[in-house]
């Protein structure tokens, strides 16, 4: 058996993950992921009027809040047969697609960045350039301080480090621009949303917010400061990585994983919730080309290696969470959803294989294979992408303003139903996210959800077939062990987010056993 | 000036190297976020003036969604980079710091083993199990315990850090860091509650640098929340009161008339919950929860969020206090009842059909 290594926490992620990982030769010959971490909103939703599924919800995660309060949204106004106004619908898809910039420019900068980067390389900037000169004063005399924190500590660079002082300090400078363009994006949301994180007008049959006329042209010219960024920066930066300093690491394909991916589409573009921007869709076997239909009958999840009651993979309308603590061969609280019984990756990388995004397509040609590299430059070209529409979006909700009966909610069904059920489906920056919900009573019966990390993060299932997390591990280059960085590299090129993806836990069962792998 | 005792580092030290410009601005900055006058400004200035050291933060996530450090990179003015930079020695932050697995365990320890330093937490402590969240194999109660032994002081932040928020209803049973200090379970030492949910950044923001003035923790009230943030009642400082007081109630939110109605109906909590929401408003200002027509959900006070659902309905007591009383047990004298405005509308004539004095349908 090769020497074994545990990467705990794995650090600039949402929540708490642990991975293990065995090597042979300098490389991952096999690997494990698991969430640390669980609450069970589940079991506390269960009782409470529906309406509050929305806002709770929105609690899986501080990062991804909106995606979650649309998908339980779209839950209920299944349930509650309230059809949603195309005002408001146009709302939902501003408010989302807001979160969705910042998320992505937070990734780049702030959650990944540093693992490329050689920053004490800015020390040899020799340039001219005021702004850089000022990014490189700073750091130096955070150097002479003696205190870099939190800069430092680190894994320590490596041959795919980027230690070129001009393009470090660029990419430094474009780090602190970028943390105040986050907020601009964030504060888009919170314009049309109340607030973020955490966004407060999205409630069963639409929002709760006519915008008025200054509201808007605030968000357009925000939105139009923020496009900028994105279009003269983050593009740039992605692309520069992508087919410079890191072009051998996307040769290599690292991270690569099951080429198996699965969108279920998001940001529904009329009222019958059919015509989606981003398209729904299946890829299996890395046939890139040749995209599926997307059947969501064909969903299951498998709790072979979980801590659930033994029993068939079954689709989640139908899924129990009865823990069985004593089970030997379990060792995750992930549930391991498949479609059509294989593993799939969700994400950017999978929305843009699945539209066949040509710049994507065009990177592809060029030898960048799938992989880590090639998911930030999918998360890049979605964002560029999403900006663009939102510009488009804007327009119709002006348009559709000043016509008579505009509407944003559908007032006449916001009462809980006595009894219904209802599904949402929806794309969280991470990727493909569910949301079930059963009303009896005019109360909350039962609530589920399968979240982006749930899929990427699962353990292996009844075929042993690995989780995504972990076959993108398999053959990653660890040439020392104490300084597993393409380890994090490969993960957080995820955009992991665990809190959600444990967030269900059996009612009734407070015990959780604490699991070592042998 | 020693803010945090023997061994303790000096928060004035973070300003030693920042220039003239920006530090002026970051002491401007700092001064709104705590009410001051322009006329603070020299003052933060001197006091921050002869700086040797930045002062050391560990920020724990236990049971969180990372929303409030979500939220705290929202602060715009003085920004995150020059907090996170210039300001503070941020040690340990899973979210933002650029180590991961042993290199970030060895940071965290390393600094306790200094002490002095301030102790952030967000995220709430199972009390079910220690189990449902382990960090390194540590539970989490037992990191923040021995974080905390060596802390100065103790910010919890956000509603799950500060009363378990929405996870103390589930079966982990999260719990806030003045549970766990009650309990034996973590050190007692200064705790400042920032509720809400998520934290306020400058809620955040200004207690640091209330610390990095006064060297002491703010005035605080009953349930350990800075008074200069949680001292009044949303409902009485509300953009919408004069509605209220009029008995204009919002029932649809598409109307254009009733649009900035008030939103009693709808089940805002904002007669039961103290915070500056009102006057602050989130997001630079650009909106809040009332503003934005959702209304308050109470996630400043301890009975959230259990204790508020529904929240989309209309509620008359909170946590077993009957309106006549939320105020006063809240608040003292400050606070005025809503019952009171009722009774005395309903005498007037002033309340409506729909009106919160009749059942407004949305048992």
């Amino acid at each position: 058996m090769g020497k074994r290594i545990t990467v705990d926490p794995v650090t600039r992620i949402e929540g708490h993950l642990k991975i293990e990982v065995e090597l042979e030769n300098g490389k991952v010959k096999n690997a494990w992921s698991s969430g640390t971490m669980a609450r069970g909103f589940e079991a506390l939703l269960t009782g409470k009027d529906p309406r509050d599924a929305s806002w709770v919800t929105s609690r899986f995660c501080g990062v991804c809040f909106s995606v979650h309060t649309m998908a339980s949204a779209a839950a209920l106004d299944e349930a509650f047969g309230a059809e949603v106004p195309d005002g408001g619908r146009i709302l939902r898809n501003l408010i989302m697609a807001s979160e969705y910039l910042y998320d992505h420019i937070i990734h780049f900068y702030h959650l990944t960045a540093l693992d490329y980067l050689d920053i004490m390389a800015i020390a040899n900037y020799k340039g001219k350039d005021a702004e850089l000169l000022a990014v490189k004063d700073k750091i130096v005399s955070l150097v002479k301080r003696g205190d870099t924190h939190p800069l430092t500590p680190r894994y320590e660079p490596d041959d795919f480090s980027v230690a070129d002082p001009d393009i470090v300090i660029m990419a430094v400078k474009h780090y602190l621009d970028a943390l105040k363009i986050q907020v601009t994006a964030k504060n888009m949301g919170a314009i049309l949303g109340g607030r973020a994180p955490h966004f407060q007008t999205i409630v069963v049959g639409g929002v709760t917010q006519v915008p008025s006329v200054e509201q808007l042209g605030r968000f357009k010219s925000m939105l139009a400061e923020v496009t900028a960024f994105i279009k003269n920066v983050y593009m740039k930066d992605v692309l520069l990585f992508a087919t410079g300093p890191l072009f051998p690491l996307a040769k290599l394909g690292v991270g690569g994983g099951h080429l198996n991916y699965l969108s279920y589409g998001s940001f529904p573009e009329d009222s019958s919730g059919k015509n989606l921007f981003f398209k729904p869709g299946v890829i299996k076997n890395g046939n890139i080309p040749n995209p599926e239909e997307f059947d969501q009958q064909k969903i299951t999840e498998s709790v072979k290696h979980a801590w659930y009651r033994a029993k068939d993979p079954v689709h989640p309308y139908e899924g129990e969470q009865v823990f069985d603590l004593n089970k030997s061969d379990a060792y995750s609280f992930v549930k391991a959803p498949r479609y059509d019984g294989m593993p799939f990756e969700v994400g950017p990388q999978a929305r843009m294989f699945i539209m066949q995004e040509p710049n994507l397509m065009g990177l592809v040609k060029a030898g960048v294979k799938p992989g880590a590299v090639a998911r930030h430059g999918a998360r890049m070209l979605e964002t560029v992408m999403l900006a663009d529409q939102m510009q488009v979006w804007l327009g119709e909700l002006i348009d559709l303003m000043g016509k008579p009966g505009f509407k944003v909610h559908d007032t006449a069904n916001y009462e809980p139903p006595s009894s219904g059920e209802g599904s949402g489906y929806y794309e969280a920056p991470r990727g493909a996210l569910g949301h079930w919900i059963k009303i009896k009573d005019k109360k909350i019966e039962n609530y589920q959800a399968v979240v982006p990390s749930t899929w990427n993060a699962s353990p292996r299932d009844e075929k042993g077939q690995r989780g995504q997390y972990e076959e993108s591990l398999i053959g990653t280059p660890v040439p020392d062990p104490e300084n597993p960085i393409n380890i994090v590299r490969v993960i957080r090129s995820f955009d992991p987010c665990l809190a959600c993806a444990v967030h269900v836990i059996h009612p009734r069962t407070n015990e959780i056993l604490k699991f070592r792998i042998e | 000036m020693l803010l945090f005792g023997k061994g303790g580092s000096n928060l004035l030290s973070s300003f030693r190297n920042i220039n003239r410009r920006d530090f002026l601005k970051f002491c401007a900055g700092t001064a709104t976020i705590l009410g001051l006058s322009e006329a603070a400004v020299p003052r933060i200035a001197r006091a921050v003036g002869d700086a040797a050291k930045k002062p050391a933060v560990i920020w724990l996530e236990g049971q969180d969604c990372a929303g409030c450090s979500i939220s705290f990179i929202n602060t715009s003015n003085p920004g995150t980079a020059e907090i996170v930079l210039d300001t503070i020695s941020l040690r340990y932050h899973e979210t933002l710091m650029a180590a991961s697995g042993h290199v970030a365990e060895k940071a965290l320890h390393d600094t306790i083993a200094e002490g002095g330093y301030v102790l952030i937490v967000e995220g709430s402590i199972p009390e079910a199990d220690d189990r449902f969240c382990t960090i390194a194999d540590t539970p989490f109660v037992k990191t923040v315990s021995k974080a905390a032994a060596n802390a100065a002081a103790v910010i919890a932040i956000g509603a799950c850090a500060t009363y378990g928020g929405i996870p103390r209803g589930t079966p982990s049973k999260g719990q806030g860091v003045g549970w766990a200090m009650e309990k034996g379970l973590v050190p007692k030492k200064p705790l400042i509650n920032l509720s809400t949910c998520p934290v306020h950044p400058e809620h955040l923001v200004g207690t640091i640098v209330y610390y990095l003035l006064f060297a002491k923790a703010p005035p605080m009230d009953s349930v350990g929340r800075p008074l200069m943030f949680f001292d009044k009642l949303i409902h009485d400082n509300c953009e919408r009161r004069g509605h209220f007081d009029n008995g204009e109630f919002l029932q649809d939110w598409n109307g254009f008339g009733e649009r900035n109605w008030c939103l009693y109906l709808k089940g805002c909590k904002g007669p039961f919950t103290y915070s500056d929401c009102p006057t602050r408003r989130w997001n630079d200002g650009l909106n809040w929860c009332i503003g934005c027509g959702a209304g308050c959900q109470g996630c400043a006070q301890p009975e959230f969020y259990t204790g508020m659902s529904p929240l989309y309905a209309k509620t008359t007591d909170i946590a077993g206090m009957k309106i006549e009383t939320v105020g006063a047990v809240l608040a003292g004298a400050t606070a005025i009842g809503l019952a009171g405005h009722f009774i005395g509308q309903a005498a007037t004539g002033r309340l409506g059909k729909g009106g919160p004095a009749e059942d407004g349908g949305e048992s």
